[in-house]
């Protein structure tokens, strides 16, 4: 919700660059992004690479401690952890993506119907916008992911049908300013029609709106995938999904096995955190009001 | 919104690190540990709080001791049937009618006399209810005088006696809607406090005719197994059930106790070709698991004591049926597994060969593929069916795994494979799992397996006169030289492991001989009460 509204948040992401001279904030600002997309890209590649192999049973390495040989340690069964963390990772970026761009795609619509469709249709909308955020994400996500019998399916839909909100306000927003903007007005007057005028006027200033949104969604999509696995409305247990690392750790903390739960959060704070420098960056560089800061 | 993740899943990560470097500093001195052997008061974390309360005529009692209510006969430690409520019975030559005497000392713990009447309104009860209770075969039950009660049956039915063994006497005179939360009965304990989903208190019952139990007063926590396992460690509880995976942990204080179980996992297979649709319409039969090669592979290759190790830490043991170590086992399902000569033999001589080089067997245009479906808040079951598709998967069977509800493996478990858990001090469990008769009835027989010369043992063990008579006949329906459903015949299941019920016992606490258990942690426990003492 936050991220879209706060808009002033300030470039402190690009300091983390300041150290290296030469470089002005637009460079520093995309060297952030660049470094934080490769991350994403390791996580990803990682796990098409690693093998199946590591996270099947082992029952001679059970219960080890993190060392070179597993990063991460392994758990209850031999699984290499790291194996299982980065798959994990992937698997959520994966849910992540569709998710968002699911999101992001009814944000649009949406949002471009209830600011050109007339005072009925804003109404409507602007009610089921109200309607979805007056009540709790992680709520309307377990109703959703339970009705649909859970499973990456459920998850999906229950992320992408829950996120669309913020966004959607958003949009209407925007469009409901551009509306009565110059060059829309005059393309009116010209005799073009509604639906020209919106799709050669208007959705092109909507694309940075658009792409932000969209980057900014995958944390969520991410933590909420993760949160509701956890509680067990998600993924299958068997799953490298990081939810239900998480959650498996959890019995095995006060056997001290720490490692099962530290690194595999640890990780999932480090992915999220990409997006959002990503998403922050992004914004800082294409949204019209920011990007000469 | 975002932050505010970020900040709670760092802080949970160092709470958990801070955990567990207290965790390990934790050096307490144990309390309590002077008064232990003077209080005459337990508090126990053993789990298994019964959904449907305390009511026998509807289950209660069945896996375990009633507790509350006393039983017409019992068995003893060696699995003997003695008498309980009962001074003697007998049964008539054509095994209809069974005549019980009765005790004429027993009390309810309210102080009114058990009497014949109570006998018979239980069993009439019983069998109007609409419950996991099968009492079908009991034609009438008379009391012929005040302290002599007559069964009469419809045919003679030698598992009759496990419903005199498993059935607690409710009291005519205070029975009512509210019996199951509010239990009153003539066993060793009486009823004092039950908060759903936290306690339940008992305490003895004055009145009790046995022997009289050293403790006076137990308190039973319903804990998770974290929780149990964390109020030992506190030294909070005297006995707690704990999972495998805290059973390499020491706890001061404590000590460790494996029960030897038939507690068991293992997999049932469809044992049909699909086709057919149950009454629900949910799919009966499997294509792949009805090829007898892959069932059999799959018992010969599984390496059992491995699982046992592996995932049980060594608590427990390899399962080769439903009824290991029972009288009525046929020491022949054993068999020699881990066999990898063996299985691959088995399944090119069923027709199943890699012919296109993918990893997996083929037979025609058919896979060698299909679901493990395991309940998915059970972590043996979840490692045991994780382990058995890694094993099987070099021997060229797929095996997906996947975690289901309850509600969904009802639908599932006639047309895949499914990780189940069973095992009764009762042979009827072997009957309703493996006859034609309980094919797709509740969770027994879901494979819809079936094979005449089996039902024709089954049905020969069930209306034996005596309990002895019917061994014979249930260990020849497991194996009689040529066919039977145990590893060697039909093998319709791939029974992996028994295992052992765990439990933190304070040091002191003599918790006396165990039976071996049957399916489900805790009340079996409590089952010689009686006997637990401290030690000195």
């Amino acid at each position: 919700m936050s991220e879209i509204s706060a808009v002033t948040r300030d470039s402190r992401n690009s300091k983390f660059f300041k150290f290296i001279p030469g470089l002005n904030r637009r460079q520093r600002t995309l060297l952030m992004i660049a470094s934080s997309v490769l991350v994403l890209a390791a996580v990803i590649m990682a796990s098409l690479l690693l093998d199946n192999e590591k996270i099947a049973t082992h029952f001679d390495e059970k219960n080890l401690g993190p060392s070179l040989e597993h990063f991460f340690g392994t758990d209850w069964l031999g699984r290499d952890m790291f194996t299982r963390t980065v798959k994990g990772l992937s698997l959520s970026i994966y849910i992540g993506l569709i998710a968002s761009a699911v999101s992001v795609v009814i944000a649009l619509v949406l949002g471009m119907s209830a600011a050109t469709m007339g005072k009925t249709v804003d109404r409507v909308i602007t009610w089921i916008v109200d309607l979805f955020l007056g009540m709790p994400h992680l709520v309307a996500l377990i109703l959703i992911a339970f009705t649909l019998g859970g499973g990456a399916k459920g998850v999906i839909i229950g992320v992408a049908f829950t996120h669309w909100t913020s966004l959607t306000r958003v949009i209407r927003a925007e469009v409901l300013q551009l509306r009565s903007a110059e060059f829309v007005q005059i393309s009116r007057h010209m005799g073009k029609s509604r639906w020209w005028t919106a799709f050669h006027h208007i959705l092109p200033h909507l694309v940075p709106q658009f792409f932000v949104g969209f980057v900014l969604l995958f944390p969520h999509a991410i933590l909420h995938e993760a949160s509701i696995t956890f509680l067990g409305f998600g993924l299958s247990p068997h799953k490298p999904a990081i939810g239900v690392i998480l959650s498996e750790a959890m019995k095995y903390l006060s056997t001290g096995m720490w490692w099962l739960a530290f690194f595999p959060g640890l990780s999932l704070l480090i992915i999220v955190r990409a997006f959002d420098i990503i998403g922050e960056n992004l914004r800082l560089l294409i949204d019209p009001h920011h990007a000469h800061d | 919104m975002l932050k505010r993740f970020t900040v709670t899943i760092t802080a949970l990560s160092l709470i958990f690190t801070m955990l567990f470097f207290s965790g390990c500093s934790n050096s307490e001195p144990e309390k309590n540990m002077k008064a232990d052997t003077e209080r005459d008061e337990l508090i126990m974390a053993i789990g298994s709080e019964p959904d449907g309360g305390f009511d026998p005529t509807t289950g209660w009692g069945r896996y375990g001791s009633p507790l509350f209510q006393s039983t017409i006969l019992k068995r003893d430690s060696d699995m003997k049937i003695v008498n309980d409520l009962a001074t003697d019975y007998t049964v008539s030559n054509d095994g209809l009618e069974w005549t019980v005497n009765l005790r004429r000392d027993v009390r309810f713990s309210d102080g009114k006399p058990l009497t014949a009447e109570d006998v018979v309104f239980t069993y009439e009860t019983t069998a109007k209810s609409a419950s996991v209770v099968d009492l079908n075969i009991l034609k009438s039950v008379t009391a012929l005088d005040e302290y002599t009660v007559k069964f009469t049956l419809k045919n003679p039915q030698s598992t009759f006696i496990n419903i005199l063994v498993n059935t607690g006497i409710v009291p005519k005179h205070a029975y009512g809607s509210d019996y199951s939360q509010k239990p009153l009965g003539s066993g060793p304990f009486k009823f004092v406090q039950w908060d759903k989903g936290q306690q339940l208190i008992v305490e003895a019952n004055p009145q009790y005719y046995g022997k009289k139990p050293f403790f006076k007063k137990i308190t039973f926590l319903y804990l998770s197994e974290e929780a149990a396992f964390a109020a030992a460690q506190a030294g909070e509880v005297d006995v707690a059930a704990i999972v495998p995976s805290y059973a390499g942990q020491k706890v001061t204080g404590m000590k460790l106790q494996a029960v030897e179980s038939v507690d068991n996992r293992g997999i049932l297979f469809p044992y049909i070709k699909p086709g057919e649709k149950t009454k629900d319409g949910y799919p009966i039969g499997n294509e792949v698991t009805s090829d007898i090669a892959i069932r059999k592979a799959i018992n010969f290759y599984v390496d059992r004591s491995s699982l046992v190790d592996g995932i049980l830490n060594g608590y427990g043991s390899p399962a080769y049926s439903v009824c290991d170590k029972m009288p009525w086992w046929n020491p022949d399902t054993v068999i020699k597994d881990a066999d990898e000569a063996g299985a691959k033999q088995i399944l090119s001589e069923g027709g199943w060969k890699d012919s296109d080089g993918d990893g997996t067997l083929e037979k025609g245009a058919l896979k060698a593929e299909f679901n493990l479906i395991y309940p998915s808040g059970d972590q043996i079951r979840q490692s045991l069916a994780i382990a058995v598709a890694d094993r099987v998967k070099s021997i060229g069977i797929k095996i997906n795994v996947e975690g289901k509800s309850w509600d969904d493996m009802e639908k599932l478990m006639y047309s895949n494979a499914i990780m189940f858990g069973w095992g009764s001090q009762d042979p009827i469990e072997m009957y309703n799992l493996y006859s034609s008769k309980y094919r797709g009835v509740d969770y027994y027989n879901s494979g819809f397996y079936m094979n005449p010369k089996v039902d024709e043992y089954l049905n020969k063990a069930m209306s034996s006169i005596s309990e002895a008579d019917a061994l014979q006949y249930w260990k020849k329906a497991q194996w009689d030289g040529s066919t039977g459903f145990g590893t060697n015949g039909d093998a319709p299941w791939a029974w992996l492991v028994n295992l052992d019920h765990l439990y933190l016992v304070k040091e002191k606490l003599n918790i006396g001989k165990q039976k071996i258990h049957p399916h489900g942690h805790g009340w079996p426990l409590t089952d010689n009460i009686e006997e637990w003492h401290w030690e000195n």
